[in-house]
C-alpha cells in the first residue's frame, strides 16, 4: 500500500484544496505507437477504439493502452483521419505479441482501416506486420517508399495496409498518478474527468483506465493466496474505522488517474496539467485534497512530486 | 554553398568515362590533381584538364557545363552532394549512385540510374535501360528516385527490385520487363508490351498501347496504397511530384507467365 502523507509532510492549500507533500511514484515501461486511419474519423475512431480495448493494465491485460489523439488527414502517411493509439507494457518481449496481436484481431479486421509506425527514429522497433501478413497467403506484396516498408494484404474491402515495422522505446513511463479525494462524489467525477480532458491534451500520454480514471486502486498482495493486489483499504471510505484510514471523516469518494507516457517529461506534463485542472474547478465541486501514490520511492524509478508541479 | 565548374571547351573525339568525378572526393583534391584526372577511354590518355576549364571552389556542388551525350558514367556511385549538368550525357549516368541529387538539363543516354540505391537521379528525357543492371548483374535499381521531364526509352525498370522511377512522359515499349519490385509512374502512358516476365511490382500510368496477352484485367480498385504513394512523393518531390493519382483504377495483373504478382495500374 502507498505511504501517503508521512508525520514529516507538509501538505499546501490551493484554491481550497489540500495538495498532500507527497509524490507518484511511476516505472519504467516499454512503449509503442500505432497510427491507424479510415475512410472516416469515425472508422479510426471505431478501430482506436477496439485496438486499445482491455489495456488498463499490464498486470491483468498485458499492455495498457489508449488513445493519444487524432491525426488530421493532412498528417497521416495516407492522408486519411488517423487516430494515434499508444501502447505499453512491462518490456519489449511482453509488448511485442500484444501490439502484434492487436492489430491482427482489431486493425485488420476493421473496415477501410491501415496501421502505420506511430513513433519514428527509435532504434527498437516491433516487426509489427511480421505475423499479420501472412493473412495474404502469399499474395501479400510490399511496397518500400524511401525507408518505409508497407505490407499491401489483400482483404474483403480491398487492401489492408500495415507499416513492416512500428517504433518502440524503453524510456516510457507507466504509473503516473494522482488521487483526488472529495465530499461529493458527482461533483468528484466531474472534475476527474476535466483533468483527464486536460492530459487528453497532453502529447504523448494516455490515461489507459474507463475514461481515464480507476476508481479500484489497490494495495500490493492480499490475504487471499494469488491475489497480486487487492483493494486499497485506506482509500475505501466505507471501509473507514474498520481499517486503518487515510480519509477524513467527510470523504466520499475518492477517484484515481493512472497516466503512462513516451517519456517521462510527458508524464510530468500530463501531471501538471490534470493537477491544475483539479485545482482549478474542484473546491466548487466538493473536492477537498488531492494526493498520489507510492510505494516509498524504493520500487519505481520515476517520482513525480505533487508540490514541484503545482 | 561553394560549387566547381567544369566547362567542356570543345567536342571530345572519344567517349570519355566521368565516373571518377564526385563532388566529395574532388573536394580533398587539389587544384593539380583534379585536373590530372584520367577520363580517357581510347588509346590516347586524356586528363580532365585537357578538355574542361576548371573553375570555382570544390564543395558540395559539382556543375559539369556543355556536356554531350559523349560524357558517360556522370555521377556513378555518388553519395553525397549535388551534381548539376547542363547538357546532354551518355551512357550510364548515375549509375550505382547511393545518396545525392544529379540533375541532367538534357537526354541521356541508355542506362540511366543503372542500380541505382538512393538519392535523386533528374533528367530532361532517358535513353533506353533507365534503372536496368549491366548485363551479368542480378537486379536493376534497388531504391532511390528517378524524375524525367520527358519520354523514356525501352525497358525501363529492368530487372528492378525497389525505386521509383517517374516520367511526365511516355515510357517505351516494354518498360518493367523483368521486374521485381518498385514503382514505374507514366504521366502520359505506357508503350507496347510494358512488364514482360515481371514477377513483382507496380506500373502506373493512364493507358497502355498494347497489353501482352500473359496479362489479365483484375477490374476496378480502390486502393488506399495510391493514397499513400501519391502523399510520399508529394511530399518528397515537391514541384516534381506527379499529380495525385485518382481514388479509383483499373488493375491489370501480371505477368502470369511468372508468378504474375505485379500489376499495370491505369488511371484514365
Amino acid at each position: 500500500m502507498p505511504e501517503l502523507n508521512p508525520v514529516t509532510s507538509k501538505p499546501i492549500e490551493i484554491n481550497g484544496i489540500t495538495v498532500d507533500d507527497t509524490f507518484a511514484e511511476a516505472f519504467g515501461m516499454t512503449g509503442s505507437s500505432l497510427i491507424i486511419t479510415a475512410d472516416t474519423i469515425k472508422w479510426a475512431r471505431i478501430c482506436a477504439t477496439v485496438v486499445t480495448g482491455f489495456g488498463t493494465s499490464v498486470i491483468g491485460c498485458g499492455a495498457e493502452c489508449g488513445i493519444d489523439y487524432e491525426v488530421s488527414p493532412n498528417d497521416t502517411p495516407d492522408g486519411r483521419p488517423g487516430v494515434r493509439v499508444l501502447m505499453f507494457g512491462f518490456s519489449p518481449d511482453a509488448l511485442t505479441p500484444q501490439v502484434k496481436n492487436r492489430v491482427g484481431q482489431c486493425v485488420l479486421t476493421s473496415p477501410g482501416s491501415a496501421c502505420y509506425n506511430g513513433l519514428l527514429g527509435t532504434e527498437q522497433k516491433i516487426a509489427l506486420a511480421s505475423g499479420v501478413k501472412f493473412f495474404g497467403d502469399g499474395n501479400q506484396t510490399a511496397k518500400k517508399l524511401g525507408n518505409r516498408r508497407f505490407w499491401r494484404i489483400p482483404v474483403m474491402d480491398g487492401e489492408f495496409i500495415c507499416e513492416d515495422t512500428v517504433g518502440m522505446t524503453t524510456d516510457a513511463v507507466g504509473g503516473g498518478n494522482m488521487l483526488i479525494l472529495g465530499r461529493d462524489r458527482t461533483g468528484l467525477l466531474e472534475t476527474t474527468e476535466a483533468a483527464v480532458h486536460a492530459i487528453a491534451q497532453v502529447p504523448d500520454v494516455i490515461t489507459p483506465f474507463p475514461g481515464g480514471i480507476v476508481r479500484s486502486g489497490s494495495k500490493v498482495g492480499a490475504k487471499y493466496k494469488g491475489m497480486f493486489a487487492s483493494t486499497n483499504d485506506a482509500f475505501a471510505p466505507t471501509l473507514r474505522g474498520a481499517a486503518k484510514s487515510e480519509l477524513s471523516d467527510d470523504t466520499i469518494a475518492v477517484l484515481e488517474i493512472v497516466i503512462d507516457g513516451l517519456t517521462s517529461a510527458a508524464v510530468a506534463n500530463a501531471m501538471r496539467a490534470g493537477l491544475k485542472a483539479v485545482l482549478d474547478v474542484g473546491a466548487s465541486k466538493g473536492v477537498t485534497r488531492i494526493s498520489a501514490g507510492n510505494y516509498g520511492g524504493k520500487l519505481g524509478q520515476h517520482h513525480y512530486h505533487l508540490k514541484e508541479l503545482v | 554553398m561553394s560549387a566547381l565548374t567544369l566547362k567542356l571547351k570543345a567536342a571530345p573525339d572519344q567517349r570519355l568515362d566521368l565516373s571518377a568525378l564526385s563532388p566529395a572526393k574532388m573536394a580533398t583534391m587539389s587544384q593539380s590533381e583534379i585536373e590530372n584526372l584520367a577520363i580517357g577511354t581510347g588509346r590516347r590518355p586524356v586528363k580532365l584538364g585537357d578538355l574542361f576549364a576548371i573553375s570555382g571552389t570544390p564543395g558540395d556542388t559539382l556543375v559539369i557545363d556543355g556536356a554531350t551525350a559523349r560524357l558517360d558514367g556522370i555521377g556513378s556511385e555518388l553519395d553525397q552532394g549535388t551534381i548539376i549538368v547542363e547538357g546532354d550525357v551518355g551512357a550510364y549516368a548515375g549509375r550505382r549512385m547511393k545518396g545525392g541529387r544529379l540533375d541532367i538539363r538534357g537526354t541521356t543516354g541508355p542506362y540511366l540510374a543503372s542500380g541505382l540505391r538512393g538519392g535523386l537521379v533528374l533528367a530532361k528525357s532517358a535513353g533506353d535501360l533507365v534503372g536496368a543492371p549491366r548485363v551479368g548483374e542480378r537486379f536493376g535499381m534497388m531504391g532511390g528516385i528517378v524524375v524525367i521531364a520527358g519520354d523514356v526509352g525501352e525497358r525501363a525498370g529492368d530487372r528492378m527490385r525497389r525505386g521509383t522511377i517517374i516520367t511526365k512522359g511516355r515510357f517505351g515499349p516494354s518498360a518493367g520487363s523483368r521486374m521485381m519490385g518498385g514503382t514505374l509512374w507514366t504521366e502520359t502512358g505506357f508503350g507496347a508490351g510494358p512488364g514482360p516476365l515481371m514477377r513483382r511490382g507496380t506500373l502506373i500510368g493512364p493507358s497502355v498501347e498494347r497489353l501482352l496477352p500473359t496479362f489479365g484485367d483484375a477490374g476496378l480498385h480502390d486502393l488506399n496504397v495510391l493514397r499513400l504513394i501519391s502523399r510520399y512523393f508529394s511530399s518528397e518531390l515537391g514541384d516534381l511530384a506527379p499529380k495525385p493519382l485518382p481514388a479509383k483504377v483499373r488493375r491489370i495483373s501480371g505477368d502470369l507467365a511468372t508468378i504474375g504478382k505485379g500489376e499495370i495500374l491505369l488511371t484514365a
